[in-house]
Formats: structure tokens, sequence, C-alpha cells
């Protein structure tokens, strides 16, 4: 499912136009960077946790030529489906 | 920090952003992340634009093993959902960190961070420590918002260099110190520049200095062990010459009562000789004991060569007198062994024996063999050849073998 079709059914469900969901999904998006980057997380019912982790930095040795490298620490956004998605999964 | 924004509270923050209410927020949060999660489902894969992609991933079987039991077991496949999040969204979230590169690093670089991490764990290193508050202060970093991070960020970088300067003299200083240890050995301990040294640092010099006193205690007790025979020499020589006075007694007492009593002069030296080697065996923890061992040496020296044969002869000379004595019982029975080889014709020589003199010396000076003493007592008709006194004459015959 593309970005599109993602789009259509969400107008669909919510009564409104495409152009308006879309506008709303960018706002939304907006949003939930915010909260993250406040260091917050985004936790909802059904479906998970979207949160921002801090992975540390490390060294890495590149196999073939066994260069080592200092990987910088980074912030990943990550996602937890819920407990009744994986159930769903099964 | 660290707050669990649940529905509600998003769509209170959206109807704020997009100026509409509540309730439509709230449905359309609740819309967004049904259709993903449905779908996602349905369709295996999700792509919402500006957020990310959300996958269906199949995982095969692998086999893994149980951490407490050590047994393997299969961990079936399923099927698990994947966020990898948009390129634009992941490098805005990775902001803070942006100005790190990835940098290639030598071994050593690398060996000294590895330390320093243990080190930062243990909590011992004072040098390193200033360093070490800068890095949690990173994190918290990307709470700050988008322009005030890009400074502490450059900052962050300075101090990440002046990490690896602390490092390289931290190794330098190791080093040094190393040096040092291998130098003065024992005495590193207290030197003032252990200090710095970690407490692991410390117990590892303690270790060293005790081998370093081990070793030389072994080195020590192998030269005593190395000059115990010229000691034992003399310790045997006294052996030999009290043995030599208690032959003289045997001479005149009988055998019977001479036994015990030499028995008891080799053990009285025996028990000097304990001391004396006890001694040794004590003094190798004392160092000045070498020294005075040595000058003892060379006097023992000269007398080393002959006191050795006498002292193989006089180790023997007990058993030896222990065989005449069984002789001596057999005499009164006075079967001769040799009978049967010689016979006794004529005199050929008288002998008057001296003082500490036996009638195996006579033997021994006039045939050359100590075996054939009984010859001379058959031909003299001595029936108690272990109370001969000092100025008995007897005859020695000669020997003709049959």
């Amino acid at each position: 499912m593309n970005n599109k079709q993602f789009l259509n059914e969400l107008s669909d469900k919510c009564q409104i136009g495409a152009e308006q969901a879309a506008t709303q999904v960018e706002q939304l998006i907006g949003v939930m960077e915010k909260i993250w980057q406040d260091g917050d997380s985004v936790s909802l019912s059904g479906f998970g946790v979207l949160e921002v982790k801090k992975k540390n930095e490390r060294v890495s040795v590149n196999p073939t030529t066994g260069v080592r490298m200092l990987v910088p620490p980074k912030l990943v956004l990550t996602y937890k489906p819920s407990s009744l998605l994986k159930e769903k999964l099964k | 920090m660290d707050n669990k924004i649940n529905l509600s509270q998003l769509a209170e923050r959206l109807a704020q952003e997009g100026g509409m209410s509540k309730a439509a927020a709230e449905q359309f949060v609740k819309n967004f992340f049904d259709i993903i999660s449905q779908r996602v489902l349905v369709e295996g894969l999700v792509k919402v634009k500006g957020l990310g992609t959300f996958k269906l991933i199949q995982m095969e079987d692998r086999e893994s093993v149980n951490v407490n039991t050590g047994e393997r077991f299969t961990i079936e496949g399923h099927q698990k959902i994947s966020f990898v999040p948009d390129a634009d969204l992941k490098d805005r979230i990775n902001k803070p960190f942006a100005a790190f590169d990835t940098v290639e690093i030598s071994k050593e670089q690398a060996e000294a961070l590895s330390r320093m991490d243990e080190e930062d764990e243990q909590e011992t290193v004072a040098p390193v420590a200033p360093a070490v508050p800068e890095k949690p202060a990173v994190p918290e970093k990307p709470a700050v918002s988008e322009k005030p991070a890009e400074e502490p960020k450059k900052s962050a970088k300075e101090k990440r260099l002046e990490q690896k300067q602390a490092k390289k003299a931290e190794e330098a200083k190791m080093k040094a110190q190393k040096q040092q240890e291998k130098k003065e050995a024992a005495k590193v301990v207290d030197t003032p520049t252990v200090k710095d040294i970690t407490q692991k640092k410390g117990t590892r010099c303690l270790l060293k200095v005790l081998i370093a006193i081990l070793t030389m205690i072994l080195v020590i007790g192998l030269v005593l062990f190395m000059l115990w025979p010229v000691v034992g020499n003399s310790v045997l020589d006294i052996v030999e010459k009290n043995l030599n006075k208690a032959k003289i007694e045997m001479v005149s007492d009988s055998v019977k009562t001479v036994a015990p009593a030499e028995v008891a002069p080799v053990k009285a030296v025996e028990a000097p000789a304990e001391t004396e080697s006890a001694k040794p065996a004590e003094s190798p923890a004392v160092k000045p004991a070498q020294p005075q061992q040595k000058p003892a040496e060379p006097a023992v020296k000269p007398a080393e060569t002959p006191a050795g044969t006498d002292a193989l002869t006089a180790a023997k000379y007990p058993v030896i007198k222990l065989n005449s004595k069984d002789e001596a019982k057999d005499l009164s029975e006075f079967t001769l062994a040799d009978v049967v080889n010689y016979s006794m014709e004529g005199v050929l020589d008288t002998y008057t024996l001296k003082k500490g003199e036996t009638l195996t010396i006579v033997a021994l000076n006039y045939y050359g063999s100590k075996k054939l003493w009984p010859y001379i007592a058959k031909y003299n008709n001595i029936k108690d050849p272990a109370r001969l006194k000092a100025g008995t004459v007897v005859k020695v015959p000669v020997l003709k073998s049959k």
C-alpha cells in the first residue's frame, strides 16, 4: 500500500477530502516529531509505540579490510508493535 | 522527557496545530493508525510519506541455545512488523548528532577506547574523570531545540578531541609507569607515581614483587643445595672420625656392647648434621646467609677428596661391622666356608696385634682379603675373635688352595 492508497482510504474513513487528509497527515507527523524531539514517545493502544532511541557510539570493523571505524552515536526512531498486534500476526 | 503520549494527548496537540475539533482530531489519529496496523497485516506493506514504511517480514527458523541449560532449540519462523523511518524524518530526528561522522581509527586508538570504556565502568581512573560526565551530557541535547543544539554539537566534537588527547596522554603515562615497574621491580609499590595507577594495577604490582621474592628464594635455595655436598662432606668427615673412635672402643669391648655404642655416636653425629642441614634450609629466607656460607667453602675444599672416599667407607662401616658380628656368632660353631678351598700349612709369620687392630686387618695385610680372617682364628684356636686384646700374638698360617 503506497502513500496515495493510504491517503485515499484515510479520507474515506474520516469523510474528508484527500487534500485535507494529506495536510492533516503532515500536521500529525509534525506534532509527533515535536513529541519525539522532546524525548517523549507516542504510544497507541492496538498499534504500538513509536519512540526515539539513542544508539551509543561503537567501533565497527570492516571484515574485508580490517579497517576500524568509530561509528558516532545516533538517534533512531523505532517502532515496537503492541502485543495485540503481535497476536494477530500468529 | 520519557513521557508516553497517548491517543487523546496526541489528538489534543493535533487539534491545536490544525485548528480542528478535538473529536475530529482524535478520530483522524485513530483512523490513521488503524489503517496502518490493519493494512500492514493484509498487504504486508504500508508507506506513509513523511513518516516511513511499515513492512511485514518473514523470519526464518533459526537455531538458538538455551543460556541456562546449553540445550539447542529452534526458534520457529514467524512474521514481524518492521518500521523504516523516512529518510527526511530520520535525518531530522538525528539532527543533534548529525555533526558526527564515522571516523577511521587506528588499532591503538581502538584499544585505548575499549580500555577507557572499561575504566569508565570501574570509575577508578582520576585523569579521565573530567571527560566522563561529558558523554552523558550529549544524549541530553536532543531535547534542546534545533538551533541551540548546533553549538553544543561543536563543543561536543571538541570535547571528543580532548578526550582522545587525554587518552593518548594516559597511554604514554601508562607506558612510562610500566617501564618504571620493570626497573624498580620490588620497590615500585611504594613509589608515589603508582598512586595514579588504578587499584587493579596495584595488585598486579604486588604480584610481580611476590614473584620476584619467590624466585630469589628459589635461587638461594639452589645455591645452598649446590654447596651442600661440600658442607655435607665436612659433616661426614666428623662422622668418620667419631666412628674411628667407636672402632677403637669396639676392639676392647664385646661386639654386643659395642653395637649399640656404635649406633649411639652415629646418631649423635647425625643429630648435629641434622641441625646443620636444618640451618641452611631455614636460611634461604635470609639473604646474608649466602655470603656466610661462602668463606667456609675453601676451608672445606682441600679435605674434600680424601674425606669423600673416607666418608664412603665410614658410611659402609656399620654395615661391615654387623657382618663381622654375624661371623663372630658363627665362629662358636666354627664352620669355615673357605676350608674347602684352602688348607693351612705352616706358619707364614707371627703378628702382634696393636690397639684397634682386628683379625680382619691382619687377614687383609697378609692375604689381601678380609674374608680370610677365620683361618687365622682357627689356626690360633681363638674362640672369641671379637674380644682380642692389644698385644695378642697370632700366628698367620700359610694358605694353600686345595
